[in-house]
């Protein structure tokens, strides 16, 4: 348990969050979150997500889209989904709101938009504390495989980044040999507390 | 009272004992524990009680447990902070291990130091600012502060962990911040317990301990030491280069002031990161874009002006979407917040007046109240305050034309009434403090000017030049420079009707006594009536200074001791004298003399005093030649500006000088602002009205002339050199580098005067070419360049000495370049394409560059010079022609190394140029026909060949009338051997044509001229065709439309280019059906020749195949056996054609008479098939005879074909007995062109033959017995046979002469004899 990791995406609930749970469930300190303005949640069609606020409780939102159409978030996933994120945590929390959450010192992101999204975020914030934090983004596209296969690597590189004496040294061959064992693109960068 | 100090006693001794539990014990829990316990008593304690455990504390940090030394420097952090005034201890020991070898405590200590630096800094700020002194500890702490700083910077550039120089140059970006003056409001930090940050803005300028001056100097090197580990950046890990690009990143965002020069060091940040190993390069270019991505958010001026560069590096990075979206989100939030302040602003109008300097960082809307709370603070802070406006007289137009709100990324409001510190103000006010520093802020003064982006550096000028005297008074006015002007600025804005109030204002002046004017100075200020910016005149700054200019008090005492010294640190009498008489005598303030001389020699006067080392180096060099009395002054003369630019442009000594110093610094911009002063410099040829300021009064006031020297043209010549070179050498002394724009106008002047190209480029010679692209030479060397030209342009006369000078110092630096730089170097290209002309002398060392070929070094210099080539035809439409010529003559180059490389140019690139590609191929189709007209009398040149060339002349090319420019440089000589040598080599004809076929790979329609004149093209080149084609034909790949046109009407002559075309188009890939089509319909209509399907075969199916067969097996042997590989081979889809078998049956139909081939074709094929035992196997034999044996009638060969089977594959035998056994059923006698096969068949397979013959009738074996005599015994033998000879008739028995009935018991032996050869033959 030496590093603290976040993991982030755009609504906190399905990438972050199955990555969240991967990590948490091999004891790493992990939390999660979203950056987006708001929590969207596929609807009945694609004009019509469902739309709630960060914090709204995912049990809150499992029971109203039971309400709704159980046959349809059940087919969609949507319902499993909700579920093992309220056994992970209470809600989805914003990236931006919670900067009193603390320092990580890993910080995953799962798409290009949300990278800079906490990059900004980073460097908007008083970093008076001179601690370094290592932000990665690795894209993986919004659906349940994918977010699945997504969690696994993210998990892996993890625990690459926890293997390692001080990450600062090694992460330029950590990236590069991840990028050329799994054949995924994977950008990093530095920011500080 | 002893209760508590007995109680302080006893926590003493706990915690002394506690202390050597942590220091001694075994287990490493109780160690942190006790260290947990003796925190908490440390807290508990009173400072002073505390302070006397420290030492034994401290003994710690030599423990070997890291995590002792990590808590301990936790200990620190808590306990140092809580009591600064003891912390000293502590400090040092926080320095030691900020050294540590493990990079988790050497962080921690690092990230601790960091606290108590900004800690301490607040806290002497403070109390100077509440008391007005400063404690004595407090420079102690300072000291070890100071002393970590260093540690730290240093850490940052040696080789270490990773980890921590992150945090090092994380130190350095705080440090940088906390020294560059931002624009904030300097109240801020009255407001106690606010968590902003330290400003040097807040540093009063007499602070005891801070030195404003040299703090922001340092900072700004800092600074530098950051830009220059991003143009080093290759060497670094990934994570290192990141964390610098985002540290300037922060620097640019939150100080505007360096935001130019961040920005440009970014944008041209462009590593080869590929070759560095252990650096994510992605990553790296990443942290560029999110850098730039967020300078998009912020909204401060420079930002906003910059956006269109920014959008372009996006546009380069593909990632315009999320600038734009980036744009709308801060366009959107822009508008949101002007509405607010427009709201605001009706609410408040009228107390809107007094406010003035809002906090730009500070992202909100400033309550009107706490304006009420700013008007009622000390003094001092109002000083500052009112200090801001008056460095901003142009603060208001700049707020209409932009729209007036500054954000950085969230939100804000400005005021249209408020002013504010713009970048270039805050740099005025940093470059006034530095001034004030004397000598040693000049050092970082130069830095800071040559860190200086030009434009801002053009716009310091012209904001100040709004406050230049109407008349200078005198020769040190006329030297000033933007400095002195910005302070005179800062002067005469304050127009306050209370002169005394004027000169405390000043902000370089560290004037203590002024403080008190403060207020009075403030309300007047604040009324609106009379704010200076309200002043219609303030448009004119020369009326509004000439109002001011002759209040300005003449120096106080405390100046004019500054200035004794200034006279006595300069040796130049000639120079210096004159500028202190008129310093005193006039009303320039005396800090200005000594900075004016500074800046506007930059190198000369100051400097060489500076560095008395230098001067004698050049004594020693020059003194026999040129200074008889040897005497120090004497030496300056001829290096001081005035006298050189004397020399040169025979001007007045005043006049002149101003003009070039003005026009120097704001040449960058000159077009926008255009004042007078902005002329090109080259304008002192010109009619002197354009010269700012060289008022007759001043003649009347110069000082005498200094002493004039005579000398000869010679040595004038050398003593021009030695300035230049000691102008040079000066630059060496300047840390961070940069040739300022004064150097370079000196030496090109300087060169002007020389004409000796050579001379000069050896002397120039290392400084532009070994540090070509650090150190500026480029910049240099055009500027020289682009003086030499203007000189020449001047110059009526015909032959300008200039032109010469100009064309042989081109020419020398371009010598330079090639010998002393690598091939792979820009320089040389970059210098052709910026001069401002190109003589001929140096197209054709472009020319010689390009094709002359030694070795494999030059091989790169053709690379090079070619490069040159393009990108001169890309933006010098003039060169354009010869250039092309150049690389046109390159392409049919002798070598083919050169030719490859000059072809690939002019395919790849310059045939794309719509002005260019007409003349290109036209060029490749001349040089085509050259080469296949070689052979013919040109007389009886080809009908296209006329059409195209018009020919005038028929004994040349070269008449074209689109070359006739270029004609004379693509070597005649080329054209002539192609002329003369009747018999074309085969490399010659590659010569010639590869251009042409490099072009078809871009435009296929020229492919038909290909095969129009392969017909008569002589066999060197045909055979160059041929190697050529197949390439181009992969090249075309699918998109061969053109190709179909011409394989559908093949020009007469081309059938065997077009078979091969054929061939390589099917080769790799399966014939498209438009192919197929085409050449079907090609066969069918106008070529009757089967040959051309033979590519085809392999996708057609046994229907289209089988029509053509015969005809195919007309082709000659080595065709047919190819027609028929492709047959049988077939396509990866469909399939062979034919299987084997069907081959077989298909040469047996053919009909001799009725198809055409002859019975011998028909023969050989046959045989041809045997041959392939691989592919004709035994089944596929006895497949096809099994299959033909039930034909009637049947074919001609039959027979022939089963005994060439047996022959080949003797095996087949009892399958061919059944064969003959049909034939016997069929009444093969009956068939008398196949009987005697049968018969010879039969003979050959004796004895397996002998059950066939048996079955005969008897006429038949009769016929055979008298035919074949030798075969009566065995076959006697074998039907004597008991088993045989019982199933026989008597008739057969009787022709075989055994009808004597010997032996009727064996009779049954032949059938079981029998039916064991059938049952082995089923088997």
């Amino acid at each position: 348990m030496r590093f603290r990791y976040a993991m982030v995406c755009s609504s906190n609930q399905n990438r972050s969050m199955e990555a969240h749970n991967l990590l948490k469930r091999q004891g790493l300190d992990v939390a999660s979150y979203g950056t987006g303005s708001h929590v969207k949640l596929p609807g009945p069609s694609l004009r019509e997500p469902n739309v709630y606020d960060f914090g709204t409780p995912y049990k809150q939102m499992f029971d109203e889209l039971r309400r709704k159409d159980p046959e349809l978030y059940k087919r969609n996933g949507i319902l499993q989904m909700l579920k093992r994120n309220l056994s992970v945590k209470l809600a989805p929390q914003r990236w931006q709101d919670n900067a009193g959450d603390g320092v990580f010192d890993v910080v995953m992101t799962f798409e290009e938009k949300v990278f800079d999204s906490v990059l900004e975020d980073l460097n908007n914030r008083e970093q008076p504390l001179m601690k370094t934090a290592l932000v990665m983004n690795l894209e993986v596209k919004d659906n349940h495989e994918e977010a699945a296969i997504g969690g696994r690597l993210a998990l892996e590189l993890c625990q690459e980044i926890e293997g390692n004496e001080s990450w600062e040294d090694t992460i330029d061959d950590i990236v590069a040999g991840f990028e050329k064992q799994h054949r995924r693109k994977l950008v990093y960068s530095i920011s500080f507390y | 009272m002893a209760a508590p100090v007995a109680a302080a006693a006893t926590a003493r001794t706990q915690a002394l004992s506690l202390l050597a539990a942590a220091n001694n014990h075994g287990d490493l829990a109780v160690k942190l524990s006790s260290l947990r316990q003796v925190k908490e008593i440390l807290l508990s304690l009173d400072p002073s009680l505390s302070a006397e455990i420290f030492p034994y504390l401290v003994e710690l940090h030599l423990s070997q447990e890291i995590l002792v030394r990590k808590s301990l420097i936790e200990i620190i952090e808590d306990v140092g902070l809580r009591m600064l005034d003891q912390s000293y201890v502590l400090l040092t020991v926080l320095l030691v291990l900020s050294r540590d070898e493990d990079p988790i405590v050497a962080k921690k200590s690092i990230s601790a130091g960091t606290t108590f630096f900004c800690r301490i800094l607040e806290e002497m700020a403070m109390q100077f600012h509440h008391h007005g002194k400063v404690d004595r500890w407090f420079g102690e702490l300072w000291t070890w502060m100071v002393k970590f700083k260093d540690d730290v910077f240093a850490t940052a550039v040696e080789p270490g962990c990773v980890g921590v120089k992150l945090l090092a140059l994380k130190f350095m970006e705080t440090f940088i911040l906390l020294f560059t003056p931002d624009g904030s409001d300097p109240e801020k930090f009255a407001n106690e317990g606010s968590r902003q940050m330290f400003n040097v803005s807040w540093l009063a300028g007499s602070h005891p301990i801070l030195n404003p001056a040299t703090l922001m100097s340092e900072a700004n090197r800092t600074f530098g030491i950051l830009l220059d580990f991003i143009q080093s950046a290759g060497h670094f890990p990934g994570a290192l280069t990141i964390a610098v690009v985002s540290c300037l990143a922060v620097v640019a965002r939150k100080r505007p002031v360096h935001y130019n020069t961040v920005l440009s060091a970014l944008l041209d940040f462009h590593p080869n990161l590929e070759t560095v190993k252990g650096c994510h390069a992605a990553s790296v270019q990443y942290s560029i874009r999110t850098a730039l991505l967020g300078f998009l958010r912020c909204t401060f001026s420079p930002m906003i002006e910059s956006r269109d560069k920014l959008l372009r590096a996006f546009r380069a990075m593909n990632a315009v979407d999320v600038a734009d979206q980036v744009l709308r989100q801060v366009d959107k939030l822009v508008r949101i917040n002007e509405r607010a302040a427009r709201e605001s602003w009706s609410g408040k109008n009228n107390q809107a007046n007094h406010q003035n300097s809002w906090d730009l960082s500070k992202k909100r809307i400033m309550p009107q109240g706490e304006d009420d709370t700013i008007n009622g603070e000390v003094a001092s802070k109002r000083l500052r305050y009112n200090t801001n406006i008056h460095l901003t007289p142009q603060v208001q137009t700049r707020d209409s034309a932009h729209g007036a709100i500054y954000t950085n990324g969230i939100s804000s409001v400005n005021h249209p009434s408020d002013s504010e510190l713009t970048p270039v103000e805050q740099m005025v006010s940093m470059i006034g403090a530095l001034l004030a520093e004397g000598d040693r802020g000049a050092a970082s003064l130069e830095i800071l000017i040559s860190k200086l982006h030009p434009d801002m550096l053009a716009d310091i000028v012209i904001t100040s030049m709004k406050h230049l005297p109407s008349s200078p008074p005198t020769l040190t006015s006329s030297l000033a420079t933007p400095v002195d002007i910005v302070v005179s600025s800062s002067i005469n804005s304050i127009n306050s009707p209370t002169p005394p109030a004027q000169l405390p204002v000043d902000p370089i002046l560290p004037a203590g006594s002024s403080f008190s004017d403060g207020p009075s100075l403030n309300s007047a200020i604040a009324d609106p009536r009379r704010d200076p910016r309200r002043d219609p005149r303030r448009m004119d700054p020369r009326r509004l200074n000439s109002s001011t200019g002759p209040s300005l008090p003449v120096g106080e005492g405390k100046e004019s001791v500054l200035l004794q010294m200034d006279i006595s640190t300069l040796s130049s009498k000639p120079l210096s004298v004159p500028a202190v008489t008129a310093g005193a005598g006039g009303s320039i303030h005396p800090t200005t003399v000594e900075h004016s001389e500074k800046m506007v020699t930059g190198s000369s006067v100051i400097r060489i005093n500076n560095h008395p080392d230098c001067r004698d180096d050049l004594l020693t060099v020059s003194k026999e030649s040129l200074y008889p009395s040897k005497g120090e002054s004497s030496l300056d003369v001829p290096l001081s500006p005035c006298r050189v630019d004397e020399r040169i442009g025979e001007t007045r000594f005043s006049g002149s000088e101003t003009n070039f110093d003005l026009d120097m610094v704001s040449v960058p911009n000159f077009d926008q602002h255009s004042p007078p002063s902005s002329v090109p410099d080259f304008d002192r040829h010109l009619p002197s009205a354009s010269t700012i300021s060289a008022p007759e009064e001043s003649y009347r006031e110069l000082p005498s002339v200094p002493l004039y020297v005579e000398l000869t043209t010679e040595q004038s010549i050398t003593v021009r050199k030695l300035a230049i070179e000691r102008i040079l050498e000066s630059n060496r002394h300047v840390y961070g580098f940069d040739y300022n724009k004064i150097r370079m106008a000196l030496i090109a002047r300087l060169i002007a005067t020389i004409d000796a190209g050579n001379d000069v480029a050896t002397i120039l010679k290392e400084h532009i070419s070994v540090d070509h692209r650090e150190f500026k030479g480029h910049d240099l060397v055009l500027h020289v360049l682009y003086h030499l030209h203007s000189m020449a342009i001047l110059d009526t006369d015909e032959s300008s000495p200039y032109d010469t000078v100009y064309e042989n110092f081109l020419i020398a630096v371009a010598r330079l370049f090639l010998d002393a730089l690598p091939a792979s170097d820009k320089s040389f290209s970059r210098l052709f394409g910026e001069a401002p002309h190109l003589p001929d002398s140096a197209i054709k060392l472009l020319d010689e560059l390009c094709s002359t070929h030694h070795d494999a070094i030059d091989s790169e210099r053709v690379t090079q010079g070619l490069g040159a080539v393009w990108s001169l035809i890309l933006v010098r439409p003039n060169e354009r022609k010869a250039c092309l010529a150049i690389a046109l003559k390159c392409s049919v180059h002798s070598e083919e190394d050169i030719r490859a490389k000059a072809i690939r140019l002019v395919t790849n690139k310059l045939y794309h140029l719509p002005y260019i590609s007409e003349h290109v191929e036209q060029f490749a189709t001349d040089m085509l026909l050259t080469a296949v007209n070689s052979e013919t009398n040109l007389s009886q040149t080809g009908p296209i060949a006329e059409g195209i060339t018009e020919a005038k002349s028929q004994t040349t090319w070269r008449s074209d009338s689109l070359w006739s420019g270029t004609s004379d440089i693509h070597s005649q000589k080329d054209l002539q051997t192609s002329r003369d040598v009747s018999a074309l080599s085969f490399s010659e004809a590659q010569r010639l044509i590869s251009l042409f076929f490099a072009l078809c790979k871009k435009k296929p329609s020229l492919l038909r001229l290909i095969f129009e004149v392969y017909g008569r093209a002589p066999k060197a080149v045909n055979q160059a065709f041929h190697r050529q084609i197949p390439m181009l034909i992969r090249e075309l790949g699918s998109s061969y439309m053109e190709l179909l046109q011409i394989i559908s009407d093949p020009p007469k002559g081309s059938e065997n280019l077009l078979t091969l075309v054929l061939q390589i188009l099917t080769q790799e890939l399966g014939p498209s059906t438009d192919l197929i089509a085409t050449v079907k319909h090609l066969y069918e209509t106008k070529l009757k020749d089967v040959s051309i399907l033979i590519p085809l075969l392999p996708s057609l199916t046994k229907d289209e195949v089988l029509p053509i067969f015969p005809a195919l097996l007309n082709l000659s042997p080595d065709k047919f056996q190819l027609a028929l590989a492709h047959i049988l081979q077939g396509s990866a889809h469909t399939g062979p054609a034919l299987t084997p078998a069907e081959v077989l049956i298909a040469i047996h139909d053919i009909v001799p008479e009725k198809d055409g081939p002859p019975l011998k074709k028909i023969t050989d094929a046959c045989s041809a098939c045997f041959e392939q035992r691989t592919v004709f196997t035994q089944q596929v034999l006895a497949k096809a005879l099994g299959q033909m044996v039930d034909r009637t009638p049947l074919p001609l060969l039959f027979m022939r074909t089963v005994i060439q089977a047996i022959d080949a594959y003797p095996t087949l035998v009892d399958f061919v007995m059944e064969i003959l056994s049909k034939l016997v059923s069929k009444q093969i006698w009956r068939l008398p062109k196949l009987w005697p096969g049968f018969l010879k068949c039969v003979s050959q397979t004796q004895p397996h033959s002998f059950p066939v013959l048996l079955e005969l009738p008897m006429p038949q074996l009769e016929n055979i017995m008298k035919k074949f005599p030798d075969l009566r015994p065995s076959l006697t033998a074998y039907a004597n046979q008991p088993t045989i000879r019982a199933s026989l008739p008597n008739s057969a028995l009787s022709v075989l002469g055994l009808d004597n009935g010997q032996d009727s018991r064996s009779q049954m032996h032949p059938s079981d004899a029998t039916s064991s050869i059938h049952g082995a033959a089923l088997t």
